[in-house]
């Protein structure tokens, strides 16, 4: 038997009592295919069903690397996969042409690529919305020119609804800015490798990687 | 020419006299030596008996005035008659105004100032009556539009499915009664019988040929629908109904009308096949509709639009095929029509499925003027693929749960944004950077199989510029913020000459000040410029 719990032990039972990192709390994140990563991140990798962003103010400088490993097995035609339909991926709005080849070099199954250009800004976010929430797709990408406060709740809505997992690209400078984004990651370029700084992580802490890519 | 020989008719209405054979002048045909009704053996044996047929008849006597709108007010429809626009039919309402068909449409005014007055359309007739054989196809694959106000069905092979005569009688007449027509419904073994018995009214309902002939019988002339002079010359011998006509000599009744109208009897009698053409509705789907005023309230056209859609499912219903385009037109008073086309991933049918599509592309279109009427073309058929459905249990608890399929969001995505700017992408197996690749279409056929994964172990950017950039050169280095330096390469590429696109090309992978990494190659053969076609994002 076992004894009469600490007060303590009563306190944590608490449900109003809101912990600050909860590992057995969240559900598992989807492995980054870097394992320094995903040390850092809760639940042991990117999070499930919610809106990523990720700060960048430069082009290749490995924002897409980053990702890659992940949306390759989100994509895969696996068995395992406990959707009904294996995952597409979306890219919203994307700077250039995502190039097939070197697509298909990460292992990214390129008859689940939906490439979406909206003409302006409100249809890319409804464009994005209506991804996240159809259920269809494993993940979202966005290159929206700004991003506010509300849109960015309601992305993340939708990506609860849909399973999805949302990511936005938005320069450095929105860092300042409020978002509802479970997950803030900063990447800065610099003459010895790329920096990456986790700003904010839902059930996480901030962190500043150096050799990630 | 041999003189024509008068022979007296025998006036007679009802005395049966069999004529005897003329020696003088033998008929031509052995047969025309009997009475009417008498029975002979027909020159074409009818194929085996076996095969019994019954034909049911609608007859439309109002169809003039209620295809052209709803019989809720007091409308006439007139026709021009020598000059004079004569009311052809009238509403109910119109009738108790004492407006009567065969007045002058000035007379009716006078009568009701507020009466409505159009013109016959027998355009708008023939629509109605194929409309009407597009429905009734659903009971019979023989439907024949047999007259501008008649339409013959054969049903002997449907009564099984419908449950009998009763039944699938009653559900033909509530579906003439839904559609605000009256018909004057009747049954018989052959077409013709079963059109003039419709005529006059009778709700007949024969199955047996034996019973054919004294059904027949009291059946009035009017019915079968002759030429006025005819009928004027035939009444005026005394012989006022069908009977009195079946006891006249048959040499002398074809001499006197024509062999035509013999035939016609023998057909209804049974005695001499009827052979119908079976209509045919058009493979394409088209249907007008027009308003009766100008709308311009949106709610209001997709209202009408979901009419149209219904009746393009029943049309697809009936064949079994969905359709991956369709197109709206919308009509306006003076400016253009507005087309609209809407774009299926997958061959749909549907209603409820194209409704949602079009009320996504409605928020996006600006009607230039108030709507008079809508058309909607059905583009090219294909056949429904069936997709057997999930059990329920395999859906397991956590996965992901399907709002609708991916075919339903690219529909919705191009519904909103134009099918151009929603896109799948495949490899090519070319060389040439700028060619190894291309867009491909996730609306329409996407059997076209990508390659497989061939894994070259290329340096190849995530990223391609759609066009390669040029770079500045400061002493012969590529410049992009700063000096580029050469990490990899040069990695050639080179020809083309097939297609006249041809390269020679030397490309390398670099990075800048900044830390981006770039793909940048230069022309072998010409200046030595730099130009940037790529990032390794």
């Amino acid at each position: 038997m076992r004894r009469d719990t600490s007060p303590v032990d009563k306190l944590l039972e608490n449900p109003r009592l809101w912990r600050g990192r909860n590992p057995a709390q969240g559900m598992a994140g989807l492995a980054s295919g870097y394992a320094e990563l995903d040390r850092h991140l809760p639940g042991g990798g990117w999070p499930r069903q919610a809106l990523t962003e990720i700060l960048i103010d430069q082009y290749g400088i490995g924002e897409l690397r980053l990702l890659m490993p992940a949306l390759a097995r989100l994509s895969a035609d696996d068995d395992s996969a406990d959707v009904t339909e294996p995952g597409w991926i979306a890219w919203v709005a994307p700077p250039f042409q995502p190039y097939p080849p070197a697509l298909q070099e990460w292992g990214i199954n390129l008859s689940r690529m939906l490439i979406v250009r909206p003409k302006s800004d409100s249809e890319m976010l409804w464009s994005a919305e209506q991804a996240l929430s159809s259920g269809t797709c494993a993940a979202v990408m966005l290159w929206p020119a700004v991003l506010d406060d509300q849109a960015s709740r309601r992305l993340q809505l939708a990506a609860e609804k849909g399973s999805s997992w949302a990511i936005a690209f938005r320069p450095l400078a929105a860092r300042v800015e409020s978002s509802a984004a479970a997950l803030r990651i900063a990447l800065q370029a610099g003459q010895s490798g790329t920096r990456l700084s986790i700003l904010k992580s839902r059930g996480g802490r901030p962190a500043v990687l150096h050799d990630v890519l | 020419m041999p003189p024509v020989r008068k022979k007296p008719w025998p006036i007679r209405a009802g005395a049966t006299t069999p004529a005897a054979p003329d020696t003088h002048n033998p008929p031509h045909n052995p047969q025309y030596a009997f009475a009417l009704d008498e029975p002979v053996t027909p020159p074409v044996a009818p194929a085996a008996t076996a095969i019994r047929r019954l034909w049911f008849c609608a007859y439309l006597p109002q169809l003039p005035l209620e295809a052209s709108g709803p019989a809720n007010e007091a409308r006439v429809v007139v026709e021009e008659q020598q000059g004079i626009h004569r009311v052809l039919l009238a509403s109910p309402q119109a009738l108790e105004a004492g407006v009567q068909p065969g007045q002058s449409a000035n007379a009716a005014l006078a009568l009701l100032p507020k009466l409505r007055i159009e013109e016959r359309s027998m355009l708008r007739e023939q629509q109605a009556l194929e409309a009407l054989a597009n429905w009734l196809e659903q009971f019979t694959s023989v439907v024949c539009i047999a007259d501008r106000d008649v339409l013959l069905i054969e049903i002997a092979g449907s009564l099984r499915l419908y449950g009998g005569l009763l039944n699938l009688r009653q559900q033909i007449a509530e579906g003439f009664e839904r559609q605000g027509l009256s018909a004057s419904l009747a049954i018989a073994p052959t077409p013709l019988a079963a059109t003039w018995l419709a005529r006059a009214g009778r709700r007949a309902c024969i199955r047996e040929p034996a019973n054919l002939a004294p059904a027949l019988r009291t059946l009035p002339l009017a019915c079968l629908d002759w030429p006025a002079a005819t009928l004027a010359a035939i009444t005026g011998m005394g012989v006022t109904n069908v009977g009195d006509c079946l006891r006249l000599p048959r040499e002398g009744f074809a001499r006197r009308f024509g062999p035509q109208r013999l035939l016609e009897f023998d057909r209804a009698l049974g005695r001499l096949p009827d052979p119908r053409r079976s209509w045919r509705a058009p493979e394409i789907f088209c249907i007008d509709y027009e308003m009766t005023e100008e709308q311009s309230d949106r709610e209001g056209l997709l209202a009408v639009c979901h009419e149209l859609l219904l009746s393009l499912e029943r049309f697809l219903l009936t064949r079994q095929l969905g359709t991956q385009r369709l197109q709206f037109s919308f009509f306006h008073l003076r400016a253009p029509a507005t087309q609209l086309v809407l774009g299926c991933a997958r061959p749909e049918r549907l209603a409820g499925h194209w409704v949602d599509l079009l009320r996504i592309r409605f928020e996006r279109v600006t009607l230039a003027e108030p709507v008079i009427a809508v058309r909607l073309y059905g583009g090219r058929n294909q056949a429904l693929q069936a997709e057997s459905g999930r059990l329920a249990f395999y859906d397991k608890a956590g996965g992901r749960r399907l709002r609708y399929s991916m075919s339903q969001l690219v529909e919705r995505l191009a519904a909103r944004i134009g099918p151009q700017s929603v896109q799948g992408v495949a490899t090519v197996a070319e060389h040439r950077p700028q060619k190894a690749w291309r867009l491909q279409g996730l609306l329409g056929d996407r059997a076209a199989t990508t390659l497989s994964a061939i894994r070259h172990s290329l340096q190849r950017p995530l990223w391609i510029l759609p066009e390669p950039t040029l770079l500045c050169a400061e002493q012969g280095f590529p410049m992009l913020d700063g000096r580029l330096i050469l990490l990899e390469g040069p990695e050639r590429l080179e020809t083309g000459w097939w297609d006249e696109d041809g390269i020679t090309r030397d490309y390398y992978t670099a990075v800048n000040p900044l830390g981006m990494h770039l793909w940048v190659f230069r022309n072998r053969n010409r200046a030595s410029d730099w130009y940037l076609h790529g990032f390794f994002g």
